[in-house]
């Protein structure tokens, strides 16, 4: 078995905290890094492909990366079972580290979260990233079910280029491979109590005009979970909103392109 | 009170359809995505023809129950609606219970649920027992409106809500989590007093073997190997005192795979394909569509995930007829076979499978004609074994070769 070092270098940039915290009721943890304002980034539904793109973030901001509970290193939470529940969550996360004025990054269900939030609390933050949000009904450019997927296809739908993710990739004959199988199993487990009936929320393009600071929508061009045209409806229910598709990637855009942190990384500033 | 005071005898069957295709190899599984373009009707109908007049059978044969069960989406079985095929059982059979066991309560409304079974409890003067599935995880696939990582929760308030309805006067009302009834008052009511005879139908997950334990039901286990089956009621047999409840062997379910004819070469000739074609084929399906998202703990899955499937695609015959109840061969064989299970786990309620995959109408008719004349009248106490007329099949078997 890898050190817990080696574990978490595996998943977040050299300098990086690792963090347990009990919010509420919820434990989880957390990596924090860099230092600065705070930028608060939430994971899509599987980690295991860990959040090495945050580094350039760490050189301007504090940057926060929790698991959500039910995900990664943080376990189920009792209470937790819903998108609003989320919500709320972080909500309390915010207060528990005293965050004001954030920099709200949300990947695929991180971006569901996080856009909700915003509907709701658009004064706790200074800025919002969705790279590639789930959670909107767009019936011309659906979000894949996941859950139709074998096992085997999964990776092909995340990248463009499968070589990305070749590293995280575990060897079915090696010591760690069972425990990649429950990791996954738990996160698709957490997954499906937000998503299992849709993967989406019908009435959260009712609100979506209640986001009052400038929020990105970034793509990879060849996403196959939420295609890079569901852009256009978001940017189209957030009043400032600012669409930026890079070329040549998928869902996981911000591991597969440098440019995409550093997309985000422009746009926060 | 032991096993042998009230040894009865139930006969199950899934109705498969076996017209597959003959590239049928290439389907990873013959659930929840295997094509229903696949189903021919006109089969189908001849198909149930066949299979209720065998369940008639043995009911004219005497045995104590007629087991019906429900899946989806699956040539595994053609009962999706598994109370259909009970209804049609009642007008033509006299005697054995009809045993619904039975609709996943987590996919229908409870309440149109206890009104169901309490119709078929009353239509049958009193015959219907009933037991409870969570439903396997293909089913929730299939079903996907239902979400794997509450159906544990929905399924004991479901379950809540029917035995309320069955046992106190309406109108009721109910407030709960999944359900707010506002006039729970079902016509009509049971039968059966309080209500009629419930089991939980389960692998042995602790879950279930709780669920039971609780109530003081009985355990049907499904067909998983014999050391599985008697840990679970090993387990119940602690557990029940612990809720006021006694274990005793009427309520330590069974589940067998039999085939008796003239010898044990015979027996196994003729059935082996059948038994092979139930696992290999009608069986066959993927770790993903056992395990929906939600559907296990963790723990649960890291033991599943860790141990190969030895149901779901897999058949090694030595190892089948060692260490799961799979009983073949003369009466004397399979009746030794039977007692021997009944006596280490304790058990009175013997299902046993006598159609099994595709086997066809006069094996399942001379299996079933046999055992019943020839392999239950050895396992009854003496007493009742004079009430039975007797076999003529083997000797008229015998005399024909």
């Amino acid at each position: 078995m890898p050190t817990a070092a080696a574990r978490q270098a595996k998943r977040v940039p050299r300098g990086f905290e690792r963090r347990e915290l009990n919010v509420n009721g919820a434990d989880v943890v957390l990596f924090v890094g860099g230092s600065g304002e705070p930028l608060v980034f939430l994971h899509g539904a599987g980690t295991a492909s860990g959040f090495h793109f945050s580094a350039s973030w760490a050189g301007k901001y504090t940057v926060y990366l929790p698991y959500h509970p039910g995900f990664g290193e943080s376990p189920d939470s009792a209470a937790i079972a819903t998108i609003d529940d989320y919500v709320l969550h972080y909500l309390e996360l915010f207060d528990r580290l005293r965050l004001d004025s954030v920099r709200l990054v949300g990947l695929s269900i991180g971006g569901w979260i996080a856009a909700t939030l915003a509907t709701q609390n658009s004064h706790r933050l200074k800025k919002l990233a969705l790279v590639g949000p789930a959670g909107l009904r767009v019936p011309d450019h659906p979000t894949l079910d996941i859950f139709r997927l074998k096992p085997e296809e999964v990776p092909a739908h995340l990248v463009h280029d499968l070589g990305v993710l070749a590293p995280y990739a575990p060897d079915p004959r090696g010591p760690d491979f069972l425990e990649f199988l429950v990791n996954d199993y738990h996160e698709m487990s957490s997954y499906g109590k937000l998503a299992w009936t849709r993967p989406y929320d019908p009435d959260l393009a009712k609100w979506l005009h209640r986001i009052s600071v400038p929020t990105l929508l970034l793509y990879g061009d060849k996403d196959r979970v939420t295609p890079a045209q569901q852009a256009e409806t978001w940017a189209g229910l957030i009043p400032n909103a600012t669409v930026r598709i890079v070329k040549d990637a998928g869902h996981l855009v911000l591991d597969e392109k440098p440019e995409a942190p550093q997309a985000v990384l422009e746009f926060l500033s | 009170m032991t096993w042998q005071d009230d040894l009865q005898f139930y006969s199950m069957h899934f109705m498969p359809y076996v017209h597959l295709p003959p590239d049928q190899q290439q389907y990873d599984s013959l659930w929840v995505d295997f094509s229903n373009k696949h189903y021919d009707p006109q089969k189908g109908y001849e198909l149930y023809q066949r299979y209720f007049r065998e369940m008639v059978l043995a009911d004219q044969l005497g045995y104590d129950g007629l087991v019906v069960n429900e899946h989806h989406n699956t040539m595994y079985s053609m009962m999706p609606v598994c109370t259909a095929a009970a209804a049609a059982l009642i007008p033509v059979t006299t005697h054995a219970k009809i045993c619904v066991f039975g609709v996943p309560v987590t996919f229908v409304m409870p309440n149109r649920l206890a009104e169901e079974y309490a119709m078929l409890d009353v239509m049958s003067g009193g015959r219907l027992e009933i037991a409870f599935p969570l439903g396997t995880g293909m089913e929730y696939w299939s079903n996907s409106v239902v979400n794997p990582s509450t159906a544990r929760a929905k399924f004991r308030e479901s379950v809540d809500i029917m035995i309320q309805a069955w046992t106190e006067d309406g109108p009721t009302s109910y407030d709960g989590e999944f359900y707010n009834y506002r006039y729970l008052n079902v016509w009509p009511r049971p039968f059966q007093r309080p209500y009629p005879r419930c089991y939980v139908v389960g692998t042995g997950s602790p879950e279930t073997i709780a669920f039971a334990a609780e109530r003081g039901w009985g355990y049907a286990s499904v067909f998983v190997p014999i050391a599985q089956q008697v840990k679970t009621f090993d387990r119940l047999r602690e557990t029940m005192p612990k809720y006021g409840h006694e274990m005793t062997p009427d309520k330590a379910m069974a589940n067998t795979i039999v085939y008796v004819a003239e010898t044990n070469e015979a027996a196994e000739r003729e059935v082996i394909d059948h038994i092979k074609y139930y696992f290999t084929i009608a069986a066959r399906t993927t770790p993903r569509f056992l395990n929906p998202p939600g559907y296990i703990s963790l723990e649960q899955f890291r033991i599943r995930a860790g141990a190969a499937n030895k149901m779901h695609g897999g058949f090694d015959w030595d190892e089948m007829t060692k260490n799961w109840r799979v009983a073949v061969g003369t009466p004397e064989r399979v009746a030794e076979k039977i007692a021997g299970w009944c006596e280490e786990a304790n058990s009175s309620r013997v299902i046993c499978h006598h159609h099994i995959g595709d086997m066809p109408h006069w094996k399942v008719v001379k299996n079933m004609t046999i055992f019943a004349e020839e392999v239950i009248p050895r396992l009854r106490p003496q007493a009742k074994r004079a009430e039975r007329p007797g076999s003529n099949t083997l000797r008229t078997l015998a005399g024909a070769t």
